[in-house]
This record gives C-alpha cells, sequence and structure tokens, in this order.
C-alpha cells in the first residue's frame, strides 16, 4: 500500500485546525500571565461559565443578538469582581498562592455556574445560530452543511470559521498590546508591578481590564469549543488539553500559544495516526500532547518564544 | 501555665533537635497516639472506620506524598493521582502474583518503590524545566499512567472496570487463620493504615528535619545558592521525586485496599490529583502534619456541609444545590485562607500555640 | 598574610551574553592567603567574574585553574566540593529556612549517611547532625549570631542576614571564600564588623579571599591585592599603591575632570 497522501494532508488540516482551537484557549492563559506572572487555572471553568451563560439565555428564547453581548457583559463584571475581590488582596503574595487562589476561583465558578444553571449537558449548536444570525436563515446551509472540498481534501466549514475568528482576535490583541497606551502599560505591569505602580499605572484597572478580556475570550473560545465537545464539564478537561500548548509556546507569547497550538494539533493527530499503529495501541493522544511539550521544554526550557532569563546572582 | 519551654533547659545538641521540644506537645501526643490506637477501634462504628478515618488515612498519605514534593523542594506537581494509580496497581499485581509469604504492607513498600522510580522518570525533566513549567511534566504522568493500565487490562487481571480485592490479601503471616481473626474487618484494616501512616510520617519528619530535608528545602528556595554550596541540586531533585512517589504510591495502594475495597482506574481521574493538591495547600505547604489537617478539612467539609444542608433545612433544597453552595463555599475559603495565612492550616495553629505559648502576657 | 603561590589562576577569560561582552580577556592570579579584591565601576563584570570562577556561568574563552586543577566547565558543586565558598550580591539565602537550618546547609558535603538512615534516625545520621551542629556553633559564636538561631531568616535585617550567609559559607571549611559586595547597604559599624570579620577569617584559617567591594576605604585598609575592572576589562593589578597611582585607574574609577 502507497503513501496515503490526500488522507495525510486531510490530517495536518484537521490538525492545524484544531491547533486553532487550542490556541484560542491558550491566549486567554497567556494573558493573564503577561499581565500578572499567574498560572490562571480558572480559564477552564471561565470557559464553561461563559458558555453555559450563553446557552442559557438562548435556551431562554433570548435572540443571539443579545444573548452575545449580554454574556459578554457578564463575563466583564466577573473580571471586575475578580480583581477587587481575590487579585488586590492578593497583590505581594508568591505566585504559588495565587496560582492556588485561581484554583479555588476554579472550584468556586464551578459551583456557580451549576447553581445558577445547571449541571446538565447541553448541546450548542453555534453552527446553526450563525446560519440563523449572520448568513442563510432560510436554507441554513453555510455553516450546517459540513464540510468544503478542495484538492479531494474535506474541510469542516465551522473549522475554517473557528479559524478566522482566531485569527482576527489575535490580530486585535496585537494591535493592542504594541499600539495602545493600556496595552504598554499592561507590559510594563508584566514586567515590573510595583515599578509600574511606582510610575502611576493604575494596577487595579489593568487587572480588571485583562481579567475581563480574559473572560471575553473564555467566551469566544468557550462557544468554539462548545461545538464540539458540548457545553459540560468535558469544557474544564478540554483545557488542560491547552496547556502544553501554551508551555511550548512559552507562557508569555501570544505568537508562542498559536505557532504552540499548531504543532500541537498536528503532532498529535500524527502521532495518534502513525505512532499508535506502531505500537499497536489506542488512545496515546490522551498524552501524547504532554510528551510533544516535554521534548520542546527539553530543549527550550522557557518555550519557543518564551523570555529567556538570564539567572542572576 | 501548662503551655511553656520555661523549666525545660536544653542540655545536647540532640535534645535541642527533639520532635517535641516542649513536653506537653510530647505527652499530648502520646495520648492521642495511644486513643487512635487502643480506644477507636472499639468505640468507632465500621461507618466512622470505613467512611471517615481510613480515606482520611489513605488521602492524608498521598497528601504528605505531594507536599514533599510541593512544599518542601518546590517542584509544582499535578500527578499525585497517577502516581496513587502506579502504587495501586502494582501493589495488587504483587500480592496476586507472589508466592504465599507476600503481605500487603512489604507489597506496599515494593509498589511504592516502583512508582519511585517511575516518579524519577517524571521528574528528570526538573533537571531543565522550572517553575510552573514543570506541571506538563506531573500532568503526562497523570494521563500516561491512565492510559497505560487501560490499554494493558494485564495488570487489572482482565477484569471489566473494577477488581474486588481479595480478603485473603490482608492475612497478615497467618494470623488471621492461626487466630481466628478477621483481619479484613475495618478495625483491622484501620489498624495496618495507622500503623503505615505513623511510620510514614515519622520517617518525613525524621528526614526533613536532617540534612536531606534541608537539601530539599534549599533547592526549593533558591537552587542556584544551593548548587554553589554544594547541595547536589539534580539528586536532591530526583530524591524528592522518589520519595514522594513512593508516599503517593502507598497512599493509593491503601486507598484501594483499606478505603474503596475495590480497584478500578477511574479512582485516579485528574480530579482526585486537585483534590489532593487542595489536601496540601489548605493545610499547609511543607509542613508535614498539616498535610492530615488539610486532609481532615477537605475531606470532611462536603460531607458537613451536605449534612448540616439536610439538618438546617431538612431536605427543602435539592442535594446538587447543596453541592454547588458547597463549591462555592468551599471556593470561597480557599481563597479567603491564602489571602488571610497563606501558609495553611498549620501556620495557622502555629500563630496559635504561639499565642498560648505567651498568654496570659502576650509581651 | 604574606602571599604564596597562586591558588587561582583567571586566564583570558572572555563571558559573552547574546551580543553583550560582559568579560573580555581577563588574566590574573590570586595568591594563596591572600586577601585580593576585586573593584570597578558598576556593570565593570565583577559579580560575573566570580559568577565565572565558581562555576554559575561558564565563560566562551579561557581557563579557570583553582589549586591546580582546571575548573572552568566544573559545575558550582564541583568547585564547591574543592574548597570554594561564596556569598551573594542579593543575599543567597534559603528565605524559608531559620538562621541554624540555612548555617546547616553549608555542611552539606560533609554528610556521609543517605537519606534511608536519615529517615530511620539511627546510627551515623544521628552523630552527623550533632557533629555539624557543633561546627555550625563554633561559627555562630565567631560571628555573633547567638541570639537568632531560631529566627525565619526572612525576619532578619539586610545587615545580619549578610553575616548568616557568611557563617554558612565558613562552615564549609572552605580555602577559598569569594564575596560578592560583603557590605554594600551597610552602616558603619556593620561595615567595621564586616572588615575585621574579612582579617579574621584571612588570619585564623588562612582563607584566601576575593572580595568585590565599592568602598575604596576599606578595600584600601584591607586587601593585599587590587584587580580593576571596567567595561569588562582589566584595567588595573596590583597592591592597593600601586592601584591607587595607576593612571588608568584614577580616570576610570576614582575620576578624574575630563
Amino acid at each position: 500500500m502507497g503513501f496515503d497522501w490526500v488522507f495525510f494532508t486531510e490530517l495536518i488540516v484537521g490538525g492545524l485546525m484544531s491547533g486553532v482551537m487550542y490556541s484560542l484557549v491558550a491566549i486567554g492563559f497567556v494573558l493573564i500571565y503577561k499581565s500578572s506572572g499567574i498560572f490562571n487555572f480558572a480559564q477552564g471553568t471561565m470557559l464553561l461559565f461563559a458558555a453555559l451563560t450563553f446557552v442559557k439565555l438562548t435556551e431562554g428564547g433570548v435572540n443571539f443578538w443579545v444573548a452575545l453581548p449580554v454574556s459578554m457583559g457578564t463575563m466583564v463584571v466577573f473580571g471586575i469582581l475578580v480583581e477587587r475581590f481575590m487579585m488586590r488582596p492578593l497583590a505581594n503574595q508568591s505566585l504559588l498562592s495565587l496560582f492556588m487562589a485561581t484554583v479555588g476561583l476554579a472550584i468556586l465558578i464551578e459551583g456557580l455556574a451549576q447553581y445558577m444553571w445547571d449541571s446538565a449537558i447541553h448541546g450548542l449548536q453555534l453552527a446553526d445560530f450563525l446560519d440563523l444570525a449572520l448568513l442563510d436563515p432560510v436554507n441554513m446551509t453555510i455553516f450546517v452543511v459540513d464540510y468544503i472540498e478542495w484538492l479531494d481534501i474535506l474541510i469542516s466549514k465551522f473549522d475554517v470559521f473557528a479559524t478566522i475568528v482566531a485569527g482576527t482576535m489575535i490580530l486585535i490583541l496585537a494591535v493592542f498590546f504594541q499600539k495602545t497606551r493600556t496595552g504598554m502599560s499592561l507590559r510594563a505591569v508584566s514586567d515590573d508591578h510595583l515599578a509600574a505602580m511606582a510610575v502611576g499605572i493604575p494596577l487595579s484597572r489593568v487587572w480588571a481590564l485583562v481579567w475581563a478580556v480574559t473572560g471575553i475570550i473564555a467566551l469566544i473560545a468557550g462557544l468554539l469549543w462548545a461545538e464540539r465537545v458540548s457545553v459540560s464539564f468535558t469544557l474544564v478537561e478540554a483545557v488542560l488539553k491547552a496547556l502544553p500548548v501554551i508551555l511550548i509556546g512559552g507562557l508569555t507569547s501570544i505568537p508562542g500559544a498559536i505557532v504552540g497550538g499548531l504543532i500541537i494539533g498536528v503532532g498529535e493527530k500524527l502521532g495518534e495516526i502513525y505512532l499508535g499503529d506502531l505500537i499497536g495501541v489506542q488512545g496515546i493522544e490522551t498524552w501524547f500532547s504532554y510528551f510533544i511539550a516535554l521534548v520542546f521544554l527539553l530543549f527550550r526550557p522557557s518555550g519557543l518564544f518564551g523570555l529567556k532569563t538570564i539567572e542572576r546572582v | 501555665m501548662i503551655y511553656r519551654e520555661t523549666g525545660t533547659f536544653i542540655t545536647s545538641y540532640l535534645e535541642d533537635r527533639k520532635l517535641f521540644p516542649i513536653p506537653f506537645d510530647k505527652w499530648a501526643m502520646a495520648v492521642f497516639m495511644l486513643f487512635m490506637i487502643f480506644v477507636v477501634p472499639f468505640i468507632a462504628s465500621d461507618y466512622w472506620l470505613a467512611a471517615h478515618l481510613i480515606p482520611i488515612l489513605a488521602y492524608g498519605t498521598a497528601a504528605l506524598g505531594l507536599n514533599l514534593l510541593t512544599g518542601m523542594t518546590g517542584q509544582l506537581s499535578l500527578g499525585t493521582a497517577g502516581f496513587m494509580c502506579f502504587g495501586a496497581f502494582f501493589t495488587f499485581n504483587i500480592m496476586l502474583r507472589s508466592p504465599e509469604w507476600m503481605n500487603l504492607p512489604l507489597a506496599m513498600v515494593l509498589a511504592g518503590s516502583v512508582t519511585g522510580v517511575i516518579g524519577i522518570i517524571f521528574g528528570l525533566p526538573s533537571i531543565r524545566i522550572k517553575g510552573f513549567y514543570l506541571l506538563v511534566s506531573t500532568l503526562a504522568a497523570q494521563y500516561f499512567a491512565l492510559w497505560f493500565f487501560r490499554s494493558y487490562p494485564y495488570f487489572l487481571n482482565y477484569a471489566t472496570a473494577t477488581v474486588t480485592l481479595p480478603d485473603h490479601h490482608f492475612d497478615l503471616f497467618g494470623i488471621g487463620e492461626t487466630f481466628d481473626v478477621d483481619m479484613a474487618s475495618f478495625e483491622a484494616k484501620y489498624l495496618m493504615s495507622l500503623g503505615i501512616v505513623t511510620a510514614l510520617a515519622l520517617f518525613a519528619k525524621n528526614l526533613m528535619r536532617s540534612a536531606t530535608g534541608r537539601n530539599f528545602m534549599a533547592v526549593r528556595d533558591m537552587d542556584i545558592a544551593a548548587s554553589v554550596i554544594g547541595i547536589p541540586v539534580i539528586r536532591t531533585k530526583m530524591l524528592a521525586f522518589f520519595v514522594s512517589c513512593f508516599y503517593c504510591g502507598v497512599g493509593g495502594a491503601l486507598f484501594c485496599y483499606a478505603y474503596l475495597q475495590v480497584l478500578g482506574i477511574r479512582t485516579f481521574e485528574m480530579n482526585r490529583s486537585f483534590e489532593i493538591l487542595f489536601m496540601a495547600i489548605i493545610g499547609g505547604l511543607g509542613s508535614i502534619a498539616g498535610s492530615f489537617y488539610g486532609t481532615v478539612l477537605v475531606y470532611e467539609f462536603p460531607i458537613l456541609f451536605s449534612w448540616a444542608g439536610d439538618y438546617l433545612f431538612k431536605g427543602a433544597f435539592d442535594t446538587a444545590v447543596v453541592d454547588n453552595v458547597a463549591k462555592i463555599t468551599y471556593g470561597i475559603l480557599i481563597i479567603a485562607l491564602l489571602i488571610r495565612e497563606p501558609g495553611g492550616l498549620a501556620a495557622l495553629w502555629a500563630t496559635a500555640k504561639q499565642k498560648l505559648r505567651t498568654w496570659p502576657f502576650p509581651h | 598574610m604574606a602571599a604564596g603561590n597562586p591558588i587561582l589562576q583567571i586566564d583570558n577569560i572572555t563571558l559573552v551574553f547574546g551580543g553583550v561582552t560582559a568579560l573580555n580577556g581577563i588574566s590574573f592570579d590570586v595568591a594563596e592567603g591572600e586577601i585580593c579584591a576585586v573593584i570597578g565601576p558598576n556593570g565593570a563584570g565583577k559579580s560575573s567574574m566570580l559568577n565565572v570562577i565558581n562555576g554559575v556561568y561558564v565563560p566562551q574563552e579561557g581557563r579557570v585553574v583553582f589549586k591546580g586543577q582546571d575548573c572552568t566547565r566544573m559545575r558550582p558543586r564541583q568547585i564547591a566540593q574543592l574548597g570554594m565558598a561564596r556569598t551573594f550580591q542579593n543575599i543567597g539565602l534559603f528565605q524559608g529556612m531559620t538562621v541554624l537550618e540555612n548555617i546547616l546547609t553549608g555542611r552539606c558535603m560533609k554528610i556521609r549517611s543517605t537519606w534511608l538512615e536519615q529517615g530511620l534516625n539511627i546510627g551515623r545520621a544521628r552523630r552527623e547532625e550533632v557533629e555539624n551542629r557543633r561546627a555550625v556553633e563554633e561559627v555562630i559564636e565567631f560571628l555573633h549570631l547567638q541570639g537568632i538561631r531560631k529566627t525565619p531568616v526572612g525576619k532578619l535585617p539586610y545587615g545580619l542576614q549578610k553575616r548568616v550567609e557568611l557563617a554558612r559559607a565558613l562552615v564549609a571549611e572552605p580555602t577559598m571564600l569569594l564575596q560578592d559586595e560583603p557590605m554594600t547597604g551597610m552602616n558603619l559599624e556593620e561595615k567595621k564588623d564586616m572588615s575585621c570579620f574579612a582579617l579574621e577569617i584571612n588570619r585564623e584559617y588562612g582563607t584566601t579571599i576575593v572580595l568585590i567591594e565599592h568602598d575604596m576605604s576599606v578595600v584600601m585598609d584591607i586587601s593585599d591585592h587590587v584587580v580593576v575592572l571596567d567595561y569588562g576589562a582589566k584595567i588595573g593589578d596590583g597592591t592597593p599603591d600601586e592601584v591607587k597611582n595607576n593612571q588608568d585607574v584614577i580616570d576610570a574609577y576614582l575620576g578624574v575632570t575630563h
């Protein structure tokens, strides 16, 4: 049997697409890490919370165009609350304490999400919504018909859409970081928050902003992910899958999150098919991404794009 | 006037490094242990042993193991349940596949050692990878363990999902048969767990007040300075992984043998790792006794909460609601505790003791 | 103390970080039993020099020979085992431990018992703890740290922390002691104490000392030999008097009006 190039290419394309999905989650992590040095463990539950809010609103009959901004607003309020009641009192404590606090936050949100909404598994046909809301309310064909064919390769339209959304978001964030005043103060805060405070950057406002933006990213990522894995606790686990992505890219780098996502996405697919065949066991994708990340980290301990620190004593 | 150092004069360096420098502490501990050994098995009901004391001992062992790695040596780990899984499965397989003379504690020690070696393998990246980046290695261990035992049913003796652990595994040196004692009773399991946990806690305490413990903490606080003064940083990290995973492995074995009485992969999902991480953090990272305080709190909190919910509101609320409120309260509790006292329960306890020592003249 | 044979030879060391040359072809010798001061303006590469000497940085070029052994590529721990100890510019104490525990870590190379023996607290492990404690108590007495044995180091004032760090280095019984700005940020009295300690260590134990210091009066008082660095290059090397009169040094360091 010859090498099946079409299959291989399809695999690569599929891998790249799921890589984009990983990157989306990873960006949220990177934002928080950049601005406060914390590894935000609650990212996964934030995704769940945001997606659940949206789902429950639409299930309650709220129009897509109302539900989206309302969910976004919820996440912004959430960001402000987190800053006020968690970040500010913990400002001068060790990174480990902060990490633990985000773990506590994760439990809190999980309880809250299930208390406010419920713990049932919700399906979310974002594709339906998109067709309804945007493009083709009559025939419902643009997103619901799943695949486009291109050079014998099938690509899911929804994946293409997700890629475009992710790309746009990354672009907006890049401009925001590099060009705006707020973006600049954000970078200053991430370098040294005491020094930033000393030159008059309103630390609490910057943090609140970061958490709010992260909340919005969580909403978008949550909605896109929910299309694949349904809105339930699996969303939280999906986020753990994004972990190797950020680590490969480097915790401080947004481009890193993208490249990392692509590497993991492709690597996972290839590993599952070819390596899985080779050793004759199924299901290695549960740990294969971590393995890829480890290999990368062994050569570049702070990730591909992470800040290299020279240890000074 | 009971809780004082006054009147205790330290006359040698050995005396100065005693476990309980204050006589009151020593006596309190002795009374507590005697009570746990000779009174508890007779007054506690099967429910108390099986649903409270035994699981706390099993969880506590794993929390202590994690604390040795994360709290003492500063290497963050999310793979605790994975290492417990290795320990539990290896214990079962050693018991299953060795001759008559094998007994459970020995099997646990052997399985723990193998787990320790696996821990070293997953700890190797810590030579180069630091901080949060190390999470990837321990998470790999977690998922690898689950995948491994799922892929090779040999280790579960080809059972589907779970194996019920046979009673004869609990017999020690034929005591059960000779004296017609039920070695698989909750009392016997409780005493076995208590013995193992006490030995392990004592070992950890000794380790931490000697050179190895100081090396651990030195690596945690500043690894460059540690290597400059001549501490073998890599070897110290590997030893920490070995010892920690040994404890987690034994904890996993206790968890299945003494508590659940069945062995299955689902016991060791990711959530378990977090649960144990909370125990270590809430109890106080870097404190051996703290691991157990944290275990008691984290384990009992949901039970108490749902009990209180039932008792106060007489079932007016759905159990799911109570569960979720418990989660919210619990999350707030963790954050509040970190804000008030990052050192956890152990630090709160130390402050209380300090106050007691100077009472009634705090200045 | 009279200078003997060279115990440490620095031979043409070049150290580059990315595009920045921190050290550029530096050579000098340190004689056995002397106090050698490395001075220079901020950013001259003094700390980098110490880091190269005890193996924290590996230079791109050149050799470091300590006690006749090439230790350019040795790990810090191996160099420590050859008898080199060191204190840090920004205090390298273990913040989560008490003063006593910190100083005890300095004895880590004398430990022979295994972790199993230590965990079981038997035989050799117990004996070693007592022996090491005795050695630590000697140093505690020497540096007057008796009152703070059980205090966590994080709670101590800066000057005392520096002294604890010195104790930790001394307790390893080094043949050579590197001190990175031992007196910075201290008041006059503390400085006097620290200089006395340096002299006493040098005389009592015959320990060779290499120190970085900014306070010129201290340097001129206590050192036998002064090396001057500027922008990663060596511009002066000799006795304090020679260096004081070296025109390059005066220009670069002590400052003249141009």
